[in-house]
């Protein structure tokens, strides 16, 4: 089902594969043609470092903010949409405080909604088709590779890898070993 | 303590995903038992109308909402040891996070059927959605149960995705290893999850601000349940303190149903390596500390209506002090006080079995606790003619038995479809405890080859 | 309204009246066990004193029709609301049976349908056409009998004139003997209600609540047994 090509090598530690990657690096692969898959999250290393970057707590915020804007307008909305003005309670028609706990539930909810949403689009789940995926890393293999390797290139980034502590070089695509 | 290998973490918390003894389904069928006769109940109340209970004027609000209460105000044990613990950095809170979200979830859903279960007509309950009704007519903002509607759904919402995105990585992990019908479920539900970079960090940046956010939302929810009451010229019910009383009482009997619950996990699953004694420790220490909070709310309530003298408050007060509810009083106060704090501030006693006894306390002390600020207060209003009294009818009692047999069972449920412990937040704990020395390493080394 | 405690003999001929005239079931005597009774005016009776200086007060108390009244704003479905005319509405349509606004009522005024309401046969041939009855699951309360307020009104209106003082009788006005009862428009000053409401003997009931509540009562000794005329 793979139509991209790539070499994977499969390790059991981060040492390892902390060594892997740097190898590969020193071998000039570029940045964005490295794929590493991890059973867990290791902040601490150099290899799960890649795509720290993300606007998210903005866009929540952004998120919460349209929430936050529509709760107002629905309380105010609902309290003067009725055409004869009811009263209620001596209390005034769009009364601050019930607006106020109105619009504040809307706002977390809008940045809720919003957190969701953006991680499900920006992570790119909902992409169930895998191009590169080994299921070893479930079992706990941390998988260091290249994408779309030149053919010649081959033997050298496999040397690499095993010589990092790789326990098995695997591929994709026309590297495919089944 | 022993290690255990990745490989044998996965074996001890996927077993009870495939494992099931003919004791599990006798337990799951007789609560599944309560719960039809409980619905039944329900569906006799709903054709002959709320007569069936033991409702009255002035008493119009008893069981039911004391249930409502009492399950919203469970549900802020996930919150607390989720968010407030992520924040916190606390690393002991990593077996734990599951099974307290868990019981967020379902003791909400529970809670939030109560609002159907209590009303005169409940199959307009629908009339509580602001949508553009054909008659232009829209529901009251200046409600309290409004307010009720929109955080309950809001927190309902929030709890189900706190839940439900750190589940991806472990349901990645059932994936790999399923086959056949349950591979396919699996796969769908783990979203394509593959455990890049990039995947990691978007879900620990969204649990981040997931954490964040669901904390005020927390607040916000048991506040406005509060003001249910407290909004009403009730005497004792038109009080300030209710907002941060409910609160403070809500994380105590979250934390106690969560001992309760990780007992039992601990003690059915076999998962005696996981949930280890100084969890109960931790969550012991906590609940001493909402046992003393709960005291103090209790005590400056009373103090301060006590002291104000006035005549309207000092008659619901003595009847619940010295009066009728005396027995149900000073019971709340042995269950949620007198009782868990010494055997949660003595470490002897603050063992596994010790918590779980202090919980069951708790647990029943703040049912009583809910009950016993709505009927007294009602009962006794302004007009002594008018006063009145309360005894729940079998309908109430078989629905209120339902709900605890619908919570027990829907957490067997869960159990069984989903790992109760983190999979990855446990083995993701583990390597920062063991490797930090080894990091060090890996940089020096890097740092030869490369210099 | 004004109600004129010292001259109210306790007949309770209001209730009944009420009951007639506003399609309220009696709920049997189990239900008034538990406290179900369904009196929209009920007489409340109190004793002071020993025989045979006994001392008795009788107070009819209704909905006070209040114009900060505190069961409208906790409706969610705006079931209970403040009509223009200054009046308590209660929409039975509208109602889903919260409860809530019984809750907050101080005064206990407010009832539920427990059961859908029945009625003995031939008494169901005797519902009055002008009041809607309410099945089970709806609050309801009294609501100064505003369908005949309504009929007064539209009468009026036919006739290009203004509602006479005294025109408009709730059934418990009409038919109580001692004449203790007076119902009017308390925003005219020249309306025999608005005069009496302003005699030094006038009281609110639970007044320091702040309901602002639209009924006066008329006695010689307040609550606390001080003189009030």
């Amino acid at each position: 089902m793979a139509s991209v090509d790539s070499i994977y090598g499969l390790f059991s530690d981060f040492r390892s594969a902390d060594r892997g990657l740097k190898d590969l690096q020193a071998a000039g692969v570029r940045a964005d043609k490295i794929v590493v898959m991890s059973p867990e999250p290791f902040e601490e290393y150099e290899f799960a470092r890649a795509d720290r970057k993300t606007p998210m707590p903005w866009i929540a915020a952004a998120g919460g903010l349209i929430g936050g804007v529509s709760g107002y307008l629905l309380a105010w909305y609902t309290q003067v949409a009725y055409p004869s003005r009811i009263m209620s309670g001596g209390m005034p028609l769009v009364s601050k405080w019930p607006s106020g706990i109105v619009t504040y539930e809307l706002t977390m909810l809008g940045a809720i909604l919003t957190t969701v949403i953006t991680l499900l689009i920006t992570a790119r789940l909902l992409h169930w088709r895998f191009d590169i995926y080994d299921p070893e890393v479930s079992y706990g293999k941390i998988l260091i590779g290249v994408v779309d390797p030149s053919t010649d290139m081959r033997s050298e980034f496999e040397q690499r890898l095993l010589g990092a502590g790789a326990e098995k070089i695997k591929g994709t695509g026309r590297f495919s070993t089944f | 303590m022993a290690t255990k290998t990745p490989e044998q973490i996965n074996e001890d918390l996927l077993r009870p995903l495939s494992v099931v003894t003919p004791k599990y389904f006798l337990v799951l069928g007789f609560f599944l038992a309560v719960v039809i006769v409980a619905g039944a109940a329900f569906g006799h109340q709903v054709y002959a109308g709320l007569g069936v209970t033991g409702l009255n004027r002035p008493v119009y609000w008893a069981f039911y909402i004391t249930n409502f209460v009492f399950w919203i105000g469970l549900s802020h044990a996930g919150t607390l040891i989720s968010a407030i613990l992520r924040l916190s950095n606390a690393t002991w809170r990593r077996p734990v996070t599951r099974c307290a979200e868990v019981i967020t979830v379902f003791s909400l859903s529970i809670g939030a059927s109560f609002p159907l279960i209590h009303l005169g007509r409940p199959w307009l309950a629908f009339w509580l959605i602001p949508y553009p009704s054909e008659r232009g007519i829209w529901p009251n903002i200046r409600s309290p149960l409004l307010w009720d509607f929109f955080a309950i759904n809001t927190y309902l919402i929030g709890s189900v995705t706190f839940l439900l995105l750190p589940m991806l990585p472990d349901f990645a992990l059932i994936r790999d290893r399923a086959t056949g019908a349950r591979k396919r479920i699996y796969r769908i539900l783990a979203l394509g999850w593959r455990g890049t970079p990039r995947q990691w960090h978007r879900l620990e940046t969204a649990m981040h601000i997931m954490a964040i956010a669901i904390i005020p939302v927390a607040v916000s929810v048991h506040s406005i349940v509060s003001w249910d009451f407290a909004m009403a010229p009730v005497p004792m019910w038109h009080s300030t303190i209710f907002a941060p009383y409910f609160v403070a009482g809500a994380i105590f009997s979250g934390i106690a149903a969560l001992i309760i619950a990780m007992a039992g996990l601990r003690k059915f699953l076999h998962l005696e390596e996981y949930l280890k004694p100084v969890h109960f420790e931790n969550l012991g220490k906590l609940l001493l500390v909402m046992s003393l909070l709960w005291f103090y709310f209790v005590f400056s309530e009373r103090l301060t209506g006590w002291y104000g003298n006035e005549k309207y408050e000092m008659s619901v007060f003595w009847v619940t002090q010295r009066g009728s509810f005396s027995p149900l009083f000073w019971t709340m106060v042995f269950c949620n006080f007198i009782l868990p704090a010494p055997i949660l501030a003595i470490k002897k006693l603050r063992t596994i079995t010790g918590t779980v006894i202090a919980s069951i306390g708790v647990v029943i002390g703040m049912w009583l606790e809910r009950f016993l600020i709505i009927v007294p207060s009602l009962s006794h209003k302004y007009l002594p003619y008018s006063w009145g009294s309360y005894r729940p009818s079998v309908t109430e009692i078989l629905i209120t038995a339902g709900t605890f047999a619908a919570m027990a069972m829907l957490y067997m449920l869960f159990a069984k479809v989903v790992p109760i412990i983190s999979v990855w937040e446990l083995k993701g704990g583990e390597a920062l405890e063991h490797e930090p020395s080894e990091a060090i390493l890996a940089t020096t080394e890097a740092g030869a080859r490369a210099g | 309204m004004v109600i004129d405690v010292d001259r109210c003999t306790g007949c309770e001929a209001c209730v009944v009246a009420c009951h007639a005239e506003n399609n309220i079931a009696t709920t049997g005597d189990k239900q008034a066990a538990m406290g179900r009774a369904t009196h929209w005016i009920r007489v409340e009776r109190y004793y002071e004193g020993d025989f045979p200086d006994v001392k008795v007060k009788f107070m009819p108390v209704l909905c006070q029709q209040c114009d900060a009244a505190p069961c409208e704003p906790v409706c969610p479905t705006f079931a209970s609301y403040h009509t223009q005319e200054g009046l308590n509405g209660q929409v039975y349509n509208r109602c889903i049976g919260t409860r809530y606004c019984a809750n907050a009522c101080p005064y206990n005024v407010r009832f539920f349908n427990f059961y859908n309401p029945a009625w003995d046969k031939p008494l169901n041939l005797q519902l009055n056409p002008d009041v809607s009855v309410r099945e089970v699951g709806v609050m309801e309360k009294c609501t100064f009998c505003v369908q005949r307020i309504k009929a007064a009104e539209i009468k009026a209106q036919a006739e290009k004139r203004d509602v006479k003082d005294g025109e408009i009788q709730p059934a418990c006005v009409q038919s109580c003997p001692t004449d203790a009862m007076v119902f009017g428009d308390l925003s005219d000053p020249n309306s025999r209600v608005s005069r009496m409401a302003a005699s030094s003997r006038g009281t609110k009931l639970l007044d320091e609540l702040g309901t602002r509540p639209k009924i006066t009562y008329l006695q010689r000794e307040s609550w606390n047994g001080d003189e009030n005329a």
